[in-house]
This record gives structure tokens, C-alpha cells and sequence, in this order.
């Protein structure tokens, strides 16, 4: 190792260029945060819906009119934002879907509007195992979904839900958030395969009967990695209740699991 | 400042006058011849003169014409008394200085042994099991964690286990520990050190039947005060004799 | 040559900073494993709790009332699952009735609750009266979600009761699915009656009550999960053994007795078994499960010096307990066959293993660095079962010791010495919320009743 002279002087007067230096660094280091927290903020609209980020949980679910989520951009082509994989994807429809409030109203809608319940009525029942609640909107296809949706992300959990019941989903949005909070809590993305760099997406689909329990709780859409989907259907299945349903018999929830978080 | 000088001149004044005085008076006498100095005598005596073993007798002593009186080199008063316990015989000496010259009395105490007691036939030993028990089997001290006896201790129980054999005794080990552990897990360990004793026991002989074990943990300190000192106290097996 | 000199300074201070960087992750990381596991998520519902109003001018009504409200806040404070909006932002007419409420008042900025408990309380003839309601607010559609009535005979107690009462309630509807804990109790030994005896009170400290009379020492109080019973060791003549007592009548029922020193109970959250040590087999003691009315015990452990066994209570196919086998005390898991022997602690001092009700965690005291001279301080650590990671849930150093886990998994209630001598004190599982239980005599081995 070269000998060192240990020059005080010396040393002394080299002091002020890095000094400056430091300060410099610092200061970009603050302002940087500064600016990513505001321009953080700008971008967080897309999760705004009823859920701010580390922010209590209101619920706000009272219509379908709610700015749908950007849609997610994917490697994967089959998991994607639109709620209609499970089906094939019928082409747009021209027909506008109207406002909920519209439907009761039959009476008094305009001409456009009454085809929308003879339409419906050739629609396609959704080809699936369960038995659809009495109160079941039947499910769209592709489009603006119906009920309650939302998409949240919180350090251990990204993903979304939506609950079948659009009715449901507003008058109890208090319910609503505690299944969302609930499942978000038991989902230990610590079980999942740490080498998965690109973007996954499993989707589980569940009832929720009368006493609050889980049933019928299946993976509706695999991520094509099986850690992720076993995860996914344990934080399900680990909860022995949600608490009683405050009406119905039934509630059919759908929950996706995005992984990795960022 | 008038007055002060004329203090000061009033004071010397008398202060000569007395000096003067003084002188007058001794020029007067003439001073006699210093008288030839008396002769110094010294006594010492004892009484009694013969005592036993734990009794005392009283030295008296008187001296004339001394400055100085030490009795065995202890400065004393000319004349006086002082009583003494020798335990055996001894001679007292008292020396005398005075102008004259030194003096020495000396005056002796005999002391006879004490007279043989008449026997008295021996008392039927009044130890109790309880107390023979207390001294032969003795608390036994552990190691910090530990419940392995310690060479001493091993000795100590084996020494205790020929006891407790011989007498037919039963015994209850009782497992302790220091206050510093989890109360459960002492109650275990308290057991294991009861245990350990109880092996020891059973290889030197001892009938298993005779033995009986219980833990106390931490329950039943000896003492609380927070040192090694008291914890050292507490981590122990004791012995209790079972009647 | 003084270039080279910073440049040299600059990596490794560098270095420095990435490797606490990197630590700090890492417990960042086991922290947020284990706070998944503990059910407390970031997200929590803001909830307004005004006082609730006074129905009459009856004599007792404002005293009772004054009670009710301070128990139902703090019930729901404790719960560890709502954001309580400060009360200084709460609008100044606060509703007795539905009818009164303005709902948008509290739902909208500065209050900005989601929900909104309010009521009214009155004493009639020497019964309280209790309306109370729970309501959203941030809904205008659709706004209750719970309207409840209570009627007891008036007094504090009671006032108590019906507030613990409303707030499990509240934390049923909202909690999702996990029960409140308000209602529940914690058994513990006290030293005030003149000796080591078993004592309960309410999850909060309240109504302290004596409900051993030994007149020896009781130690490690078990409670049944029905609570009907409850398991303690008692110390008789010449040895230790299990003891029921029966909370229904009041008095010990009978629990065989077996030969040795027997301790440490603990039952299988299905109420058929209980396990515990004994020392009936060898001297030593061991680990032994027996059937609910203490029948057909049978040794499971093999180790010696075993002590302190507790099931898993989400499966009951587990048992966790210390075993002294190695030298100083470490913590283990096997089957409850006693197969499949796992060591989960491998350094110090560790006893006192309590699991968590979702099976997936043990809390349990640690000193990490046991030695000759060391003043035994303890902690208590939580440990994530499936992948060994620990955290520290108390830091001061003094003695803290037998964890007990809250039925709604979310808060632990332990014995400590840090204020000179051992009192007991609840904490939620995240570390908030610390309280001194008790503060008379000297308090021990708390236990959390089931529900």
C-alpha cells in the first residue's frame, strides 16, 4: 500500500469541494422525494375509488358508473382486466347499457330502453356450476362491469375484486370492505416462488353464504404459476367466516391476486 | 492619643515597679543548700498469696521518695493496688526510681490447679433424630442451570446415605431453584436436581422406598435478596426427615 | 494521495450503509410477514364514537352513561381494528336517535368517519336502558347496519356488560368475521390474599376477583375452552398435582391424582384433551395428555425435563413445549402422537410458548443470551412457525414471561416485572397499546380465555 502523509493542512482545504458536494447530494436527494410523493399522488387516481392509499377504508360502493381501473398492460395475454375470459368475448354491443336505477323504472323508459330487458333476456345464462342467487345480476359480458368493483393496492396485497351483486355491494359497502380487508390480510405472498420477476394474475371466484363462510371457492382463472394459484385459493379457504351476510342467502365475490407486487 | 501614651506610660511604669519588686524581694533571701536526697523505698505485696485457677488477688504496693513506679513495666501510682488473675504462678515486680535511685519489690501469687470436679456420671445423649438429621444430611448447592451434583455434594450424600441407612430412615429430597428462571420450567428443573439426589441416594445403598422427591421451583426461596450470594442459597436440594 | 483517501472512505461507508439498508429490510420483511399473520393490516375503518346520550334526568342515568361511554370507546380502541376519529373533530350535535343524525356532518371532512356509532342511555325504575346503533355514513342509501336495545339492572357493572357487550357487536359486523373480545377474560395468579392463588378479571382489567381458596400455592391457571372449567397445579401435602375447579359451582371438582409432581396444564381448543407434565413415570418431569376429565393419561414426550406444553388451536394436531434436554430451556413442536420432534429455538433461555388461535405463530420468552451473573431479563418474541423469523415484542429489558394470546389473535397479555414488581399487562400484537393490568400484590401466568 502507498504511504499515506496524513496532512492536516491539507486535508483541511479539501474539505469544501466535498462539503459542497454533499450538501448538493442531499438536497437533490429531498427534493427528489418531494417531487415523486406529488407527482406519486397525481398518478394514484386510477385506485382512488373509496380507498385511498394507507388511508381508512370508506365504503363508497354505490353504483356502476365508476371510473373503470386503466387496464392493466400485461405480458400475459390471458390475464387481463376484462372480466369476460371466463366467456368468449361477444363483440361491443351497440346497445348502450343503462344506468342501474334505470331497470325498476320499466314503465317509464324510453323505446331504446325497453330492448335492453328483452335483450338481456336472450342472453346467455353465465355457464356456471353455482347456483345464481335470486339477486344476481346476471354477468356481463366484457364491457363495463357491473357491482361493486375495485382494484387496490396496499403493500401486501395487489390485485382487485368485484362482488357479483351490484345491489349488495351498495347498500352494504360496509360488508363489502371487510371481505376485501380480510382476504388482503391472509394473503401470504410469502408462499409464492420468489423467482417470479413478470407480471401474474390468479383469479378465484366464491360464494358467500348466509352464515359468512366461504364455499365454493375455485379458481376461476389459473396465473399459470402454481404457487401463485395456491396462494391465492388459501387465503380463501384460511378464513372460516367473513360474518354473517346482511341479506341474501348468497354473494358471489371474485378476487384477483397480482403478483409480483411491483 | 494623649490618653493612650499616657496609658502606655502608667503600664510601664507598674510593670517596672513589680519587676523591681520582684527582685527586691529574692535579693533578700539567699538560697540554702540543696538538701542530700532522700532514699527511695518500694513495697509490693500480694493477698492472697496462693489462689486456684480463675481466682484473683489484689497486689498493693507503696513507694517513698519516687518520681517514677512501674509495676511489670506498666506505669503506675506511687502507692495503690491492683487485682490480678494469673493462671498460673507468677512474680510481680515493681520498680521504684525516684532522686535517690531505683528500688524493686517483687511479691508472688502462686496459682494451684483446679481441683478435679468429682465425676459426674456422663448424661444419656438428649440429640434428637430431628437434630442427628440436620447434621448428617446436610442442603446440597448447585451449579447456575445445573442439577448434576458437585464432587462435594457427591460426597456429602454418600456420607449422609451410610446415616440414613443406618437409622432406617425416610427421607423427602425437595428440588429448589433461584428466583430468576420461568416458574414452570423451575418447577422441572427443581424436579431434576430432587432426581439427581435421589440417584446418589440409590447408588450408595439407600432403599428406594425410603426416598421420597418434590420440586419447589422457585416457590419457596430462602431468601429474595437480588445477589449471587442468595441465589447461590436457593439452588439447592433440602433434606427433610420423614416421621 | 488524499484523493485516493476519500474515495477509499466513500465505498466503505458505503458499504456500511447498504448493509443496514439491508438488514433493516430484512426485518422490515419478517415484520410484515408476521403483521400479515396477525390479521392487522394497514387499512383500518374510521369510526366515530360520541358519547352516547342521557335518555332522563334519573340519578343514576349520568353516572351509568359516563361508564358506558368510557368502556364502549375504549373497547373499541382496543380492538386494534379501527381508526377512532378524534374527538375534537366531531360536530357538536351529537344524535341520541336516528332521527337526529346528520349523517353527512360526520361523514363528510374533518370527522370523514365511515361509520358512526351513537345511542342513548337511561335509567327507568332501577333498570339502565340502552338504545345504540351503528351506522354508515359515508352511504346515505342504505346507512344502518346494527340497531341494538339492552336492558339490565342499573349499575356500573352492568354499564360495563352492555358496553362490552355493544362493542363486540360493532367488531362482529365490522371486524369481518373475527369476534370482538370485549367480553372475554384473563386468569391469573395473585400473591394478595397471603398466598399464590388463582384470580380472573375482565380483558381490560375490571372486576378483579379471587377464585381459588387453596390455602397453599396455585399456579398456572388453564381456563376451559367453554369456559366452564378451569385446569391449575396446586401444591397438596407432598406433591403437585392438576386441579379443576368448576366456575359453574363454584368450588375444585375431582381430577385424578397421579403419583410425582404434575404441572402446567393446557387443553385442546375442542375441550377433549388436556395435556401437561408429569413426573409420575420417571422422576423427570414429562409430557403427558390425558382426556378432559383426566383419564387414560399417556406419556407422549421422550426427553426429559419437558414442561410447559400447549396445542396448536387451529388444528389441535400440534403440541409446542419447552424441553430442558440440551442444558438450558429451548422451545419444541411435535405431533400430537408425539412424532415428528421439531427444535425451534437454538440459542439462550426460551420458555413459556404460547400459540396463536390462526395456528400460525408462537409467542413465547426469550432471553437470547443466557448466562451466570446475567440478571435473567426476558422478552417476549413472536415467531412465524413456517419460516422460523422472529421478531421482539418487548424491548425494556426487565422480566417478561408467559404470553397469552387474545381469541381474536391480535393482542397478547404477559407478566412483568418492569415496574419493580410482577404485574400483568396487555399489549396488541404489533406492539401499540400497552396496559398495566394490575397493580396490587404480585401477578402472575395470565391466561386469555378462548372466547
Amino acid at each position: 500500500m502507498a504511504y499515506v502523509r496524513a496532512n492536516l493542512f491539507y486535508e483541511r482545504e479539501q474539505w469544501k469541494g466535498p462539503v459542497l458536494l454533499s450538501v448538493g447530494f442531499h438536497g437533490l436527494l429531498v427534493l427528489s422525494i418531494v417531487v415523486w410523493g406529488y407527482v406519486a399522488q397525481q398518478h394514484s387516481t386510477a385506485n382512488d375509488w373509496g380507498i385511498k392509499q394507507g388511508d381508512a377504508v370508506t365504503a363508497q360502493l354505490v353504483s356502476a358508473s365508476i371510473p373503470i381501473p386503466k387496464p392493466e398492460q400485461s405480458d400475459n395475454i390471458v390475464a387481463n382486466e376484462n372480466k369476460g375470459v371466463t366467456q368468449t368475448q361477444p363483440q361491443a354491443k351497440p346497445v348502450e347499457k343503462p344506468p342501474e336505477d334505470a331497470v325498476p323504472i320499466q314503465g317509464k323508459v324510453k323505446p331504446k330502453q325497453v330492448e335492453k330487458p328483452v335483450q338481456q333476456a336472450h342472453v346467455t345464462p353465465p355457464p356456471r356450476p353455482i347456483p345464481t342467487p335470486e339477486t344476481a345480476v346476471p354477468y356481463g359480458e366484457g364491457g363495463p362491469v357491473s357491482g361493486p368493483y375495485g382494484s387496490v393496492t396496499t403493500a401486501n396485497y395487489k390485485g382487485g375484486f368485484s362482488f357479483q351483486n351490484a345491489d349488495f355491494g351498495g347498500k352494504y359497502g360496509w360488508y363489502v370492505d371487510g371481505v376485501k380487508r380480510r382476504v388482503q390480510q391472509n394473503w401470504l405472498t410469502y408462499e409464492i416462488d420468489p423467482r417470479i420477476k413478470a407480471p401474474h394474475r390468479a383469479f378465484i371466484e366464491f360464494d358467500i353464504t348466509r352464515d359468512g363462510s366461504p364455499a365454493n371457492v375455485h379458481l376461476a382463472q389459473s396465473s399459470g404459476v402454481p404457487s401463485l394459484d395456491q396462494s391465492a385459493m388459501r387465503a380463501i379457504q384460511r378464513i372460516d367466516s367473513f360474518g354473517k351476510l346482511p341479506e341474501g342467502n348468497s354473494v358471489t365475490v371474485d378476487f384477483w391476486f397480482d403478483y409480483p407486487p411491483k | 492619643m494623649n490618653k493612650s501614651t499616657s496609658n502606655r506610660i502608667v503600664v510601664l511604669g507598674v510593670l517596672a515597679f513589680l519587676m523591681v519588686a520582684s527582685g527586691c524581694k529574692k535579693k533578700e533571701t539567699a538560697p540554702p543548700p540543696p538538701p542530700p536526697p532522700k532514699a527511695v523505698s518500694a513495697t509490693l505485696s500480694a493477698n492472697p498469696t496462693s489462689i486456684e485457677a480463675g481466682q484473683s488477688a489484689t497486689l498493693t504496693w507503696s513507694t517513698e521518695n519516687a518520681t517514677d513506679v512501674a509495676l511489670d513495666g506498666n506505669k503506675v501510682d506511687p502507692s495503690g493496688s491492683q487485682t490480678v488473675s494469673p493462671t498460673q504462678t507468677t512474680t510481680y515486680h515493681l520498680t521504684a526510681k525516684g532522686a535517690a535511685g531505683t528500688q524493686e519489690a517483687t511479691a508472688q501469687v502462686s496459682v494451684a490447679a483446679k481441683a478435679t470436679p468429682t465425676p459426674t456420671p456422663a448424661p444419656t445423649p438428649t440429640v434428637t433424630d430431628d437434630q442427628l438429621f440436620a447434621q448428617m444430611v446436610k442442603d446440597v448447592y448447585f451449579d447456575y442451570d445445573k442439577a448434576d451434583l458437585r464432587p462435594d455434594a457427591q460426597q456429602a450424600v454418600a456420607q449422609a446415605a451410610q446415616v440414613i441407612k443406618q437409622k432406617g430412615w425416610k427421607v423427602q429430597i425437595e428440588g429448589n431453584c433461584d428466583d430468576r428462571g420461568s416458574t414452570e420450567y423451575n418447577l422441572s428443573l427443581g424436579e431434576h436436581r430432587a432426581d439427581s439426589a435421589k440417584q446418589a441416594l440409590l447408588q450408595a445403598g439407600v432403599s428406594p422406598d425410603s426416598i421420597k422427591t418434590i420440586s419447589y421451583g422457585k416457590e419457596k426461596p430462602q431468601c429474595t435478596e437480588q445477589n449471587e450470594d442468595c441465589w447461590q442459597k436457593n439452588r439447592r436440594d433440602h433434606f427433610t426427615l420423614l416421621h | 494521495m488524499a484523493k485516493e483517501k476519500r474515495t477509499g472512505k466513500g465505498t466503505t461507508g458505503l458499504l456500511l450503509l447498504g448493509f443496514m439498508l439491508l438488514g433493516s429490510f430484512l426485518s422490515a420483511a419478517a415484520q410484515d410477514r408476521i403483521k400479515i399473520e396477525l390479521n392487522m393490516g394497514q387499512e383500518r375503518p374510521r369510526i366515530a364514537v360520541p358519547d352516547f346520550k342521557a335518555a332522563n334526568a334519573d340519578a343514576q342515568t349520568a353516572p351509568l352513561n359516563t361508564v358506558f361511554n368510557q368502556t364502549l370507546w375504549n373497547d373499541l380502541d382496543n380492538a386494534g381494528i379501527f381508526d377512532l376519529v378524534a374527538k375534537s373533530f366531531y360536530p357538536s350535535q351529537t344524535p341520541g336517535q336516528p332521527a337526529e343524525l346528520q349523517a353527512k356532518a360526520w361523514g363528510d371532512p374533518p370527522p370523514n368517519a365511515g361509520v358512526l356509532t351513537f345511542g342513548n342511555l337511561g335509567v327507568n325504575n332501577g333498570k339502565v336502558d340502552v338504545q345504540g346503533w351503528l351506522y354508515d355514513v359515508k352511504n346515505p342509501g342504505a346507512p344502518q347496519i346494527l340497531g341494538k336495545q339492552y336492558k339490565e339492572d342499573a349499575s356500573p357493572d352492568n354499564a360495563r356488560l352492555i358496553a362490552h357487550r355493544f362493542a363486540d357487536e360493532i367488531i362482529a359486523r365490522l371486524g369481518s368475521g373475527i369476534a370482538g373480545i370485549a367480553e372475554s377474560q384473563i386468569y391469573f395468579v395473585s400473591t394478595r390474599s397471603g398466598n399464590k392463588e388463582i384470580w380472573q378479571m375482565d380483558y381490560d382489567g375490571a372486576n378483579q376477583k379471587q377464585i381459588t381458596k387453596l390455602g397453599s400455592i396455585a399456579l398456572s391457571p388453564r381456563i376451559s375452552p367453554d369456559g366452564s372449567r378451569m385446569a391449575f397445579s396446586g401444591l397438596t401435602r407432598d406433591s403437585w398435582q392438576i386441579m379443576m375447579y368448576s366456575l359453574e359451582l363454584g368450588r375444585t371438582v375431582a381430577f385424578p391424582r397421579n403419583s410425582g409432581d404434575n404441572f402446567s396444564p393446557a387443553w385442546a381448543s375442542d375441550g377433549t384433551k388436556i395435556a401437561f407434565a408429569s413426573s409420575m413415570h420417571s422422576g423427570r418431569s414429562e409430557i403427558f395428555v390425558a382426556d378432559a376429565n383426566g383419564g387414560g393419561a399417556r406419556r407422549l414426550s421422550t426427553g426429559k425435563g419437558d414442561v410447559s406444553p400447549v396445542f396448536n388451536p387451529k388444528t389441535n394436531g400440534q403440541i409446542a413445549w419447552v424441553s430442558g434436554r440440551t442444558g438450558l430451556p429451548q422451545i419444541y413442536v411435535m405431533d400430537a402422537d408425539g412424532s415428528n420432534v421439531q427444535r425451534m429455538t437454538d440459542q439462550g433461555y426460551a420458555v413459556s410458548p404460547a400459540w396463536s388461535p390462526n395456528g400460525l405463530l408462537l409467542a413465547f420468552a426469550w432471553v437470547r443470551n443466557y448466562g451466570p451473573g446475567v440478571l435473567g431479563g426476558s422478552d417476549i418474541y413472536l415467531m412465524d412457525i413456517a419460516s422460523r423469523q422472529i421478531i421482539q415484542l418487548t424491548h425494556d429489558g426487565g422480566r417478561n414471561d408467559f404470553p397469552s394470546w387474545s381469541p381474536d389473535g391480535r393482542h397478547i397479555v404477559f407478566q412483568s416485572n418492569r415496574t419493580g414488581n410482577e404485574q400483568i399487562w396487555s399489549v396488541l400484537a404489533d406492539g401499540t397499546h400497552l396496559q398495566q393490568l394490575t397493580h396490587q400484590g404480585r401477578n402472575s401466568q395470565p391466561n386469555w380465555s378462548f372466547k
